[in-house]
């Protein structure tokens, strides 16, 4: 065995983030971490990396008993982590991010830079990677920054690699490109480890599976002897559907009608209709302008031509502020960092985009704002101990139902969601895809991105595809993967796709 | 919580302590004066703590204050009524106050680099408009504001007190309180709920300068002069205060509480080494490691709430 974990314990100010962490990895092989969020995965394979130290149980790696005190330990020893979110200097090249830290030296501190490139260079052919040793990084995409992280942990000659959900922020083609370098470093006898949430990709790649559930291993063992089913019911505890199948509802008048919107190099001619009682999915590739779509509409992004009509009247919209009053809501992608206040109580998000319903003459009536919250937090079932609990601190699940909460409570009308079960575990999911089904269903219109093109055509009415800032067509809901990425199937060659179009 | 309360268990203690060290520290006089001396940056701590919470800084209250007490002062030197002297010097404050606001709303520029500029230009403008001269012959009466009691108390800590509240209040139960937190937290997040940022950006920093230009009318009367340098570094005393106090430079952190409390235990610190003889060099050392003890305390709190 390569790696062993026994009996791993962590606790964060009290709070038992891992009770019982065991797993063992062998070399040459691909090993799942599975669990809902919360459930300790990171946690466990933050103490592999040796970004934090456990309170008590034991590693063994190559069986002899190791303590890492920090990452530079673990990395020396061959224990690299591929983050979910990239850990690189996003201004330095490719090239410099791979030797960050153990740079070539001259005497006083020079670099040997052109060695270092050439040696860069040789990593990235010898992987066939789309990617370039002088370009810089901050150009890359999710997934051309994950290349480079891949790349840094190459040259340091690990022998263990972790993953943490490689994928999550991926188009298709690049979850593709992800795959094949797994097989490749598993052929290589490197072993690796490999956190995920998305169910369907499983089968192709992993050899076994460690579950973690509230801090414990509750399960290890090769991957083909489990049904999907039984892995969701061993994660969850509880039985949950894998396939969440929705009953379309009716559509009635339409309440988003955009018409000839474009932006320039960015969206081109767009119209699209979204009706009460709808939910239209958005498919694509990662920069198709699915996101941009979503920001010129909420007034983010200036658009150069075009009309907008909320619920049959024209509107302008210039501003988030603008959108906000026409009815708009947009549960951004990148929630932490754009739709929720983490560091406020739970309360103080609901009410952010409505504060004037509990206010009077900007004095806030404490007692309304309360039963307000007390109302949505009941309604979207946001488990917290009260509403004065600080957001950033409840699960990627509830932290979801906030953002939503704040739109219902503000009664918007047309719901734009950008990858709304991005991140959150499968219990999470099926409860998000519930609420914007009873958003759908109580008359409001929802516009889905999604890079889950499964969930997407389970969940959605119809699905409209864009390729290259335009859309290429549409779908009913009965469409199959294969048809949705005839119309989405990229035409670039692999560099364009790794390289983000400006 | 214990953490949390460690400012104000700091501030018993040095009560309790110097109480015990010196008996010349739980006098009469001796309180008045601190409260006299420490009213001034006190009140522009009051400003630094909305603006600090909404996740910005301003470094140009230093000159604020002189420019609040210049505006006011010069128009009590030519027979002006002292009402109406105070009222300028105040709206005067926060004229500059939106002047930085404004810049950090339109032209979206860092607010550490506007008013690292505001804080030269606002200095030089009190310059110019002075020749560079104090300005004396003010009414003895204008004296009351900063020197005077009611009720014998100073009035300056009524002054305080009427600001601490309705500071208070404005950051617990009004719209503009809960949007300067929810921008600090995260101004993103409150771009997307369509909270008018740029407005709220403008009237926190007028806020600011509001209190700033009051304080100046206070240093102004206290000193009874109008002095083009006077303020010089009191934006770094004014920040220490909200940052003693719990506020965090990274926004949405904050309190009026722990602000008075930041800025008591500063003005306590300076008061006890001169009553107890020590060099005053070694104030300025004690006064900065408090800064930092108090800033790692509270880091160590947050580092170990569960991720």
């Amino acid at each position: 065995m390569l790696l062993e974990l026994t009996a791993i314990q962590k606790n964060f100010g009290g709070v038992a983030a891992l009770r019982d962490g065991n797993m063992s990895v062998a070399a040459g092989e691909v090993h799942l971490l599975m669990g809902e969020n919360g459930a300790g995965k990171s946690t466990l394979m933050k103490i592999v990396a040796g970004m934090i130290q456990p309170d008590g149980g034991e590693i063994l790696w190559r069986g002899k008993a190791v303590r890492f005190r920090n990452p530079a330990d673990a990395a020396a020893q061959g224990i690299a982590m591929v983050h979910q979110e990239s850990l690189l200097a996003p201004h330095l090249s490719v090239a410099e991010n791979i030797f960050l830290g153990r740079e070539e030296r001259l005497r006083f501190g020079w670099v040997k830079r052109q060695s270092m490139m050439e040696r860069a260079a040789r990593i990235i052919e010898a992987h066939g990677f789309p990617l370039r040793a002088e370009w810089k990084v901050e150009r890359l995409s999710p997934a051309g920054k994950q290349m480079v992280e891949i790349c840094r942990a190459i040259q340091q000659g690990s022998s263990l690699l972790i993953f943490d959900e490689p994928t999550s922020s991926l188009s298709e083609a690049e979850t593709v490109e992800v795959f094949r370098i797994v097989e490749t470093l598993r052929q290589r006898d490197v072993g690796v480890i490999y956190i995920t949430h998305r169910l369907e990709e499983l089968r192709h790649l992993g050899d076994r599976v460690t579950v973690l559930r509230d801090g414990a291993t509750v399960h290890a063992g090769p991957l083909a002897a489990l049904t999907t089913d039984q892995l969701i019911h061993l994660m969850v505890g509880r039985e949950v559907s894998a396939i969440y199948e929705r009953q379309p509802g009716t559509a009635g008048e339409p309440l988003l009608e955009v018409a000839g919107l474009s932006r320039k190099g960015v969206l081109e001619d767009i119209g699209v209709t979204v009706r009460a009682g709808e939910i239209v999915g958005l498919a694509g590739l990662v920069g198709a302008g699915r996101t941009e779509l979503c920001r010129a509409l909420f007034g983010l992004d200036a658009m150069d031509a075009g009309t907008v009509k909320v619920c049959g009247k024209a509107v302008r919209i210039r501003s988030p502020r603008e959108a906000v009053r026409a009815g708009l809501a947009l549960i951004p992608e990148d929630r932490q960092h754009a739709g929720l206040a983490t560091s406020l109580p739970i309360l103080h998000n609901l009410t952010l985009a409505h504060l004037d319903s509990v206010s009077r003459f900007g004095f806030l009536r404490a007692g309304a704002e309360r039963s307000l919250a007390r109302e949505y937090t009941e309604r979207l079932r946001i488990k917290a101990s009260s509403p004065r609990q600080i957001a950033g601190r409840l699960s990627g699940g509830n932290q979801q139902k906030i953002v939503i909460a704040k739109w219902l409570v503000r009664g918007a009308k047309v719901f734009l969601f950008d990858e709304p079960t991005r991140g959150i575990d499968v219990g999470a999911k099926a409860e998000v895809f519930a609420v914007m089904d009873t958003l759908a269903r109580s008359g409001a219109g929802i516009l889905m991105v999604s890079s889950e093109l499964p969930e997407l055509l389970q969940v959605a009415d119809r699905i409209v595809v864009m390729r290259q800032g335009r859309i290429t067509g549409e779908l009913p809901r009965h469409a199959t993967q294969q048809e949705v990425m005839r119309l989405a199937a990229f035409d670039r060659t692999p560099a364009e796709a790794v390289e983000r179009p400006q | 919580m214990i953490q949390r309360l460690l400012p104000f268990f700091t501030l018993i203690a040095l009560i309790v302590g110097l109480a015990i060290a010196t008996p010349n520290f739980l006098t009469v006089s001796n309180l008045s004066s601190v409260v006299r001396q420490t009213a001034v940056i006190n009140i522009m701590a009051l400003g630094m703590t909305l603006v600090i919470i909404s996740g910005g800084i301003d470094l140009s209250v230093g000159s604020i204050l002189a420019i609040g007490g210049l505006a006011g002062t010069m128009y009590l030197a030519n027979g002006g009524a002292i009402a109406a002297g105070i009222l300028i010097g105040t709206l005067a404050g926060a004229a500059c106050g939106a002047a930085n606001g404004l810049m950090i709303s339109g032209l979206k520029i860092n607010p550490f680099i506007v008013t690292l500029g505001t804080m030269g230009i606002f200095r030089g403008l009190a310059l110019i408009v002075s020749n560079g001269l104090p300005v004396h012959d003010l009414p003895a009466r204008f004296g009351y504001l900063g020197e005077g009691n009611l009720l014998h108390v100073p009035l300056v800590l009524w002054v305080l007190l009427v600001c601490g509240l309705a500071m208070h209040v404005v950051l617990e139960h009004t719209r503009l309180g809960r949007y300067a937190f929810a921008m600090g937290s995260n101004a993103e997040a409150a771009v997307y709920a369509g909270v008018p940022v740029s407005f709220h950006t403008v009237a926190v920093y007028a806020i600011a300068g509001l209190l700033t230009g009051l304080a100046g009318m206070i240093e102004a009367s206290r000193l009874m002069t109008g002095q083009p340098t006077s303020g010089q570094g009191y934006e770094l005393q004014a920040i220490a205060a909200v940052v003693i106090g719990g506020g965090s430079l990274r926004g949405g952190e904050g309190s009026v509480v722990g602000t008075l409390i930041g800025a008591f235990i500063m003005g306590l610190l300076a008061n006890g080494s001169d009553l107890l003889g020590t060099n005053p060099y070694w104030q300025q050392v004690v006064i900065g490691s408090a800064i930092i003890i108090a800033v790692t305390v509270d880091e160590f709190r947050k580092r170990r709430r569960p991720r």
